[in-house]
């Protein structure tokens, strides 16, 4: 659960498209604190600007106002060099489409974020096989993802978001290429990430079902913050299928 | 190292374009260095150190004419001249008209001073000398024509000459050994064989090879060749060996015109190739790059990869390509040896490699360079919208 240290801070965030002279804003002015361990879901209709938002706190776009620091560290002040390294330190990433390099196995997957830390071949197998083991792939290491069903590719893109042990995990539509059963499955892996690793998650989601996993809902509305719901039922964590017990 | 995996596994991503690339890669380096080497060939015709010692007084009018044996006496009385040697075309036949190979009547004596380089007078046992001085039918050969034919010494070499319309049975009377694998191409035999049985070659010369002591005066003492003979019949055109070469080499037209022309051709071509390429392959994955760029790798990290898996296609391209042009080289010495004699020293230089190396892993970088450049500058999130 969250410990009420913010891990993400947002202070007149804003973010607009040019086309020619022409601004088009996306989000306009949020504040939001998110607190260190916490899990949330930001949640609302196409064009709301979640996607946008996911994006900006994660380090991969610029805003166009207002002020963003994260993981301790503000943002804006940082170079496209400076802003790389501080992804490859403090977040990881979980794509809809999970965004596996075809052309890697599962191992060299998992290893990406890995080569850009100074951690030997033995150090870095460690890591890989203990991430692996987590999410209860380690049987299939040297799997392509054309190997593998889609819920064991997001479960590869989940070891390779936190094999790096970073502080805060995004995730755009988890489950939005999963069947309902590989759904939940990657929904409770996430929901451990977050209860017994104490990972903050931010996850953009449009299904309720995926959000009722979170602590708190953010929803959006034409690039505000509408409202944040709390949520007090949580599902209940379900054991791993790998039978690992995070710590 | 940690990522030659990824980069090699990229760069295989599509096993049968990545094949086609690299074959017309392979084919463009073999044509390059083949056209190279053989320019390379020909150029050492006509730069060649012992050329460079001699020259050549033929007719001004055309070098299939004959010159007086009495212009001689003058060439021999220059101060600057070593030896001068009478040379005659043959253009012999041995038993069939297919085994063409170099062969000249020559004043045998100083035959072998001109040319102990290419004779291998150095090497060559001194009975074989004095049998080959000695015997009025003797002829010498190069090892390697001798080796082809099957010739021994004692062996009888007939020669039919469509030119001169006769026959010659020769004695072969020394195998010599040569610098350059073409020196071995040649059979020379007595000039007096042909001025005593061809009514019209009494008395006359093909041309005279002049060996100087230093090569500085060969344009000099051309000058004033020429100048002594300018009011004779036939005037004489004096020119180094090397130029003489030249000359031979334009008959069959302006080689190194067109092999630049072509090679300029090819190289261009691999540039386009190998940049659709890429380009292509990159543009295929402009959301696996922005994957890699989420993950923390840096525009510079990206584009080092990518422009590593256009040098690594390059690079087998060329060893691939090099590697069978080398093999190549060896068997056209071997087989055009028998129609062009000096197609025996046919070989790609160290140095013809290298440029060729060099200048495809250059074109290879530079193709790859502005795709890469773009594809790891794309901003992120417009990579992940076009998932």
């Amino acid at each position: 659960m969250a410990d009420g240290e913010p891990i993400i801070r947002l202070r007149g965030l804003a973010k607009s498209y040019f086309r020619g002279a022409l601004e088009i804003p996306v989000l306009t002015g949020i504040d939001l604190d998110i607190p260190r361990g916490a899990y949330y879901a930001l949640m609302g209709p196409s064009g709301s600007g979640k996607t946008t938002l996911l994006n900006l706190l994660a380090g991969i776009d610029r805003p166009t106002r207002g002020e963003l620091e994260v993981c301790g560290y503000r943002l804006n002040d940082f170079d496209d060099d400076t802003l790389a390294a501080w992804r490859a330190q403090n977040v990881g990433f979980i794509f809809q489409s999970y965004n596996l390099i075809p052309v890697l196995d599962a191992y060299e997957n998992v290893e990406l974020p890995l080569l850009l830390t100074d951690l030997s071949r033995a150090g870095r197998r460690e890591r890989v096989m203990e991430a692996l083991d987590l999410v209860g792939l380690a049987a299939q290491v040297h799997n392509y993802p054309r190997q593998l069903s889609g819920g064991q590719e997001q479960r590869v893109a989940i070891a390779r978001a936190i094999v790096h042990e970073p502080d805060l995990v995004v995730a755009d539509e988890p489950t939005g290429a999963l069947d309902a059963r590989s759904a939940e499955e990657v929904l409770n892996l996430i929901q451990h990430l977050n209860q017994e690793l104490g990972k903050t998650i931010v996850m953009v989601t449009h299904d309720p079902k995926a959000a009722r996993h979170a602590h708190i809902q953010i929803h959006l509305e034409k690039g505000v913050l509408d409202r944040a719901v709390e949520v007090h039922d949580l599902p209940r964590l379900e054991p791993l299928s790998s039978g690992h017990v995070l710590h | 190292m940690k990522y030659a995996s990824l980069v090699l596994r990229s760069l295989f991503r599509h096993r049968l374009r990545t094949a086609l690339t690299l074959s017309f890669l392979s084919l463009s380096v073999f044509l390059v260095a083949l056209m190279q080497g053989f320019l390379g060939t020909l150029d050492s015709l006509t730069t060649s150190a012992a050329s460079g010692s001699r020259l050549v007084v033929q007719d001004k009018a055309s070098f299939t004419n004959t010159l007086p044996e009495s212009y001689g006496n003058f060439l021999r009385a220059q101060p600057e001249v070593e030896a001068v040697t009478q040379f005659q075309w043959f253009g012999g036949e041995y038993k069939d008209p297919r085994n063409f190979f170099a062969n000249f009547g020559v004043e045998k004596e100083t035959y072998l001073k001109a040319y102990r380089e290419e004779a291998g007078l150095d090497t060559l046992p001194p009975e074989q000398v004095r049998d080959f001085l000695r015997d009025g039918n003797g002829c010498a050969v190069g090892r390697a024509l001798a080796d082809k034919y099957g010739w021994k010494l004692g062996d009888v070499v007939p020669l039919a000459s469509p030119i001169f319309d006769m026959s010659l049975r020769l004695n072969v009377r020394a195998i010599f050994k040569g610098k350059r694998p073409s020196d071995e191409q040649v059979l020379v035999f007595d000039l007096k064989q042909l001025q005593e049985k061809v009514t019209w070659m009494k008395g006359r010369v093909g041309a005279f090879i002049l060996r100087v002591r230093n090569s500085r005066d060969i344009p000099r003492l051309c000058e004033r060749i020429d100048r002594n003979f300018a009011n004779a019949s036939p005037e004489t055109l004096s020119l180094s060996e090397n130029a003489f070469n030249l000359n031979m080499m334009k008959m069959f037209g302006d080689f190194g015109t067109m092999l630049h022309a072509i090679t300029s051709a090819v190289l261009f071509a691999i540039l386009i190739v190998t940049a659709s390429t890429m380009a292509m392959s990159i543009r295929e994955r402009s959301a696996q790059i922005a994957v890699l760029r989420s993950i923390g790798f840096t525009a510079g990290k990206v584009m080092g990869l990518l422009l590593a898996e256009g040098l690594l296609l390059s690079l087998l391209g060329c060893i691939l390509g090099l590697g069978l042009a080398v093999l190549a080289a060896k068997a056209a010495a071997g087989l055009a040896s028998a129609v062009l004699p000096w197609m025996a020293d046919f070989y790609i230089p160290a140095d013809t490699l290298l440029a060729c190396a060099g200048g495809t892993l250059a074109l290879g970088l530079l193709s790859t360079f502005v795709p890469a450049y773009q594809a790891s500058r794309k901003p992120i999130v417009d990579a992940l919208r076009a998932l």
